[in-house]
């Protein structure tokens, strides 16, 4: 029981040291922006694909936004995958295309495997450019948007890009101000410290994009991944393409308002992440491919988690019943570990993160919530564990995985 | 003392030291001080001539009073409502700032010129300048922002603190400091010595005017198409060190995580990039993107198609052509040094600092 505690504490005192390894490089440490500062360039014909699944609250909103954005317009074609919408996304679509002919292709989806990278990898017979950018419907490109994110595909060894996520409706409510935050933390910090280090920058599936051979080269859509971009991002990596983050590449998206709505989204987020961990996690640390060791384990840690979640609730268990059998002595070393996975399970790291982004995109009040993280992680721990369980015990169960769409709440009164 | 009162006190001191953080995000969530989205911009889409567009935006309510004193040769002074005094020049008279440079040697106003105007040496202009025809500017002059309708010519060792936009020609003399945004709807000219962050227009040249010939002769054998091509997808990629040899011919991009060395004449038909160092030798010619994960020394006389971009540094020598009149690009990284007689179809942007330097 002990050793597993051990071996528990030092999992988690690995994360925290990486957490403030992230922190202190965004604080202190040389920022890349490799590709920022392209402005002027024979810009290549880019083909953006707008996931839809019944989005008929935000589906305008992201095609008007499209249709003013500053790339040259006959390099550029829009494709809506209206995958089996059943509500008015493909009038709403139709719209738009007889507004503005010749600039959007849609692809109304009516039947097929459900999920977006099925949907995906269906749009592909639309794709016949170099660049793909991916945008789910809820967002909201500026006008300069659609340059940064093409503009890293002059960098012949990167295959995939991936902008920030800003949350629009910010002041809905506590839930809201709290996925703010973590946006903050997750984008600010984590994606661009990975970045300025060399590490593994996560593919977000939205706000991003794809280079056509690399994702040719790798197998196309992976229609099996519960989460695609996770899928993307380490196919890529284990085929030696680089995923780059742009920090200045931001973009307006929707956050869920409601708790339930949540936790439907990051058990999703888990049970993907999980099964990209399965996939690929020994093959990365351990097999032969291009990836760096740098790169083999952070991305190890990466599709580890959610993993995290499970894992640190057995290590509280682990060390109650430690204390109240009594063979857990608390002193020395064992104190010392202890210490620091308090601080962890606490996530004091975490906190920390997410104070250094709020500060470093230049707000102030917003901080004051931050104790308030411990309500949104203690909702997190308890969904991913119950996730990452179920999906252990699905062989057994026979449990399917069912789509939940992400609910909208654009326009509600 | 009673127990009973001790542990009540304890519990309710452990109680307020619990809550005390919980406090001000008790505030902060009921009265919304910092609900806000962040700030994306979203209709800006990064243009350079932004503030010059601007200003141009700003000088219209001057148009008509300009027009008059370009008709009457005379100049005219006013206010703005925020307090910001301004001049409006109908002549081309130098002598006009005279007074300013026998007192303090900073002009404080605004100045729209309707007509060509040369500046006096040694002033400072704290405020903008408007030139609705040519501007000649006086050495060691600093000037805080400048847009002008023609040519804008900036005399050895004058500085620009903001910006500067001219519709043609914007050539600045020896040892110029240009900081912020510099653009030109046609050719920029940078003369050795100039240090500059910012720089767009369809061509700038560092250096001996003559290099200007170059650019528009009839290509190199080695020169980049002038067309768009289509690059070759995919890549050929390397894990150390790679030498491409003098004269080879590469079809397609190559990446290499270590150094790499372009040797002189060769021909790569997409793009490279290397992880480490980058050596671009005499005479070699890319069709595609220049990436280097740290530096580049680029040679004399290379033709590189699209964006050349360094993450710490670069040097560009003599004769170099990055993208052509058709085709613009972007010449990125911290630190630039370009010898005198580098064409930049496009922008040059030095993060920390941009300099020209005399041709070795």
């Amino acid at each position: 029981m002990v050793d597993c505690l051990l071996g528990i504490v030092l999992i988690i005192s690995v994360y925290t040291a990486r957490h403030y390894l992230f922190t202190l490089n965004r604080l202190f440490g040389f920022q890349r922006h490799p590709y920022i500062d392209t402005d002027s360039a024979n810009w290549p014909p880019v083909t953006i694909l707008v996931a839809a699944h019944n989005e008929e609250k935000v589906v305008s909103n992201i095609l008007s936004a499209l249709m003013s954005v500053n790339y040259p317009q006959n390099k550029m074609l829009v494709v809506p995958v209206n995958d089996r919408s059943t509500d008015r996304t493909r009038a709403i679509v139709d719209g738009y295309v007889q507004k503005h002919p010749g600039r959007i292709r849609p692809f109304h989806r009516t039947g097929g495997k459900p999920g977006k990278a099925a949907a995906l990898k269906d749009a592909m017979e639309f794709v016949d450019t170099e660049v793909i950018l991916i945008f789910d419907a809820d967002y909201i490109p500026g006008s300069g948007l659609i340059r940064q994110l093409v503009a890293p595909f002059f960098d012949p060894e990167v295959g995939g890009v991936m902008g920030r996520v800003v949350p629009l409706n910010v002041g809905t409510n506590l839930l809201t101000r709290l996925l703010d935050l973590e946006r903050s933390g997750g984008y600010q910090v984590d994606q661009q410290a990975r970045m300025n280090l060399h590490l593994v920058p996560q593919h977000g599936g939205t706000v991003a994009g794809v280079r056509r051979s690399a994702l040719r080269e790798i197998g196309g859509w992976n229609d099996n991944a519960l989460t695609e971009d996770t899928d993307l991002t380490y196919r890529l990596l284990l085929n030696g393409w680089q995923t780059v983050y742009q920090n200045r590449s931001e973009c307006y998206e929707e956050v869920p308002e409601t708790w339930p709505v949540r936790i439907k989204q990051i058990m999703r987020w888990a049970k993907g992440h999980n099964q990209a961990l399965a996939a690929y996690g020994f093959r990365l640390l351990f097999g032969r491919h291009r990836a760096t060791w740098r790169e083999r384990i952070d991305g190890t840690l990466l599709l580890g988690v959610y993993a995290m979640a499970p894992i640190t609730l057995i290590g509280w268990v682990l060390a109650l019943a430690a204390f109240y059998e009594g063979v857990a002595p608390l002193y020395g070393l064992v104190a010392l570990l202890t210490f620091t996975a308090y601080a962890a399970t606490g996530n004091f790291a975490a906190f920390f993160e997410i104070a250094a982004a709020v500060r470093l995109d230049y707000t102030r009040q917003r901080i004051c919530l931050l104790p308030y993280l411990i309500l949104g992680f203690g909702v997190s721990i308890f969904s991913v564990s119950r996730a990452s369980i179920s999906q252990l015990l699905a062989p057994i169960t026979g449990a399917q995985f069912h789509w939940d769409k992400t609910e909208r709440f654009r326009g509600n009164p | 003392m009673n127990p009973a009162f001790v542990t009540m006190t304890l519990f309710l001191l452990a109680g307020l030291l619990f809550l005390a953080p919980l406090l001000p995000a008790f505030v902060e969530l009921h009265r919304k001080r910092d609900a806000q989205p962040l700030d994306v911009i979203q209709q800006y889409g990064g243009d350079i001539r932004h503030f010059a567009h601007g200003f141009r935006r700003f000088a219209m309510r001057f148009q008509s009073e300009l027009q008059q004193c370009v008709a009457s040769g005379t100049t005219a002074r006013g206010s703005l409502p925020n307090g910001d005094d301004y001049v409006l020049l109908g002549l081309a008279d130098d002598s006009f700032f005279l007074p300013a440079t026998k007192k303090d040697l900073t002009w404080p106003s605004i100045v729209a010129a309707g007509v060509d105007l040369v500046l006096p040496d040694g002033l400072t202009f704290a405020k903008e300048i408007y030139a609705a025809g040519n501007l000649t500017g006086g050495a060691r002059s600093t000037f805080r922002a400048i847009l002008g309708e023609k040519s804008v010519h900036l005399q050895r060792a004058s500085s620009v603190i903001r910006w500067a936009h001219a519709a043609h020609l914007l050539r600045a003399e020896q040892d110029c400091h240009l900081y912020g945004r510099i653009s030109s709807d046609r050719e920029i000219q940078l003369q050795s010595g100039c240090v500059f962050q910012r720089v767009n227009a369809p061509l700038i040249i560092s250096g001996f005017s003559d290099a200007r010939a170059g650019a528009l002769a009839p290509q190199h054998s080695n020169a980049v198409h002038d067309l768009p091509v289509p690059l070759p997808p995919g890549r050929t990629l390397y894990d150390g060190d790679l030498e491409i040899r003098a004269g080879e011919v590469v079809a397609g991009s190559i990446v290499t995580r270590g150094k790499l060395h372009i040797g002189s004449g060769a021909r790569i038909l997409g793009s490279a990039k290397s992880n480490a160092h980058m050596t671009v030798e005499s005479g070699a010619s890319v069709e595609g993107s220049l990436v280097s994960g740290t530096t580049m020394h680029v040679g004399t006389n290379c033709r590189i198609g699209g964006p050349v971009l360094a993450e710490r540094g670069m040097v560009i020598e003599s004769g170099t052509h990055c993208g052509s009149a058709s085709m613009p690009t972007t010449v990125g990284t911290l630190t630039i040094e370009l010898e005198e007689g580098v064409l930049v179809f496009g922008t040059i942007w030095a993060r920390n600092e941009g300099r020209v330097v005399r041709r070795a």
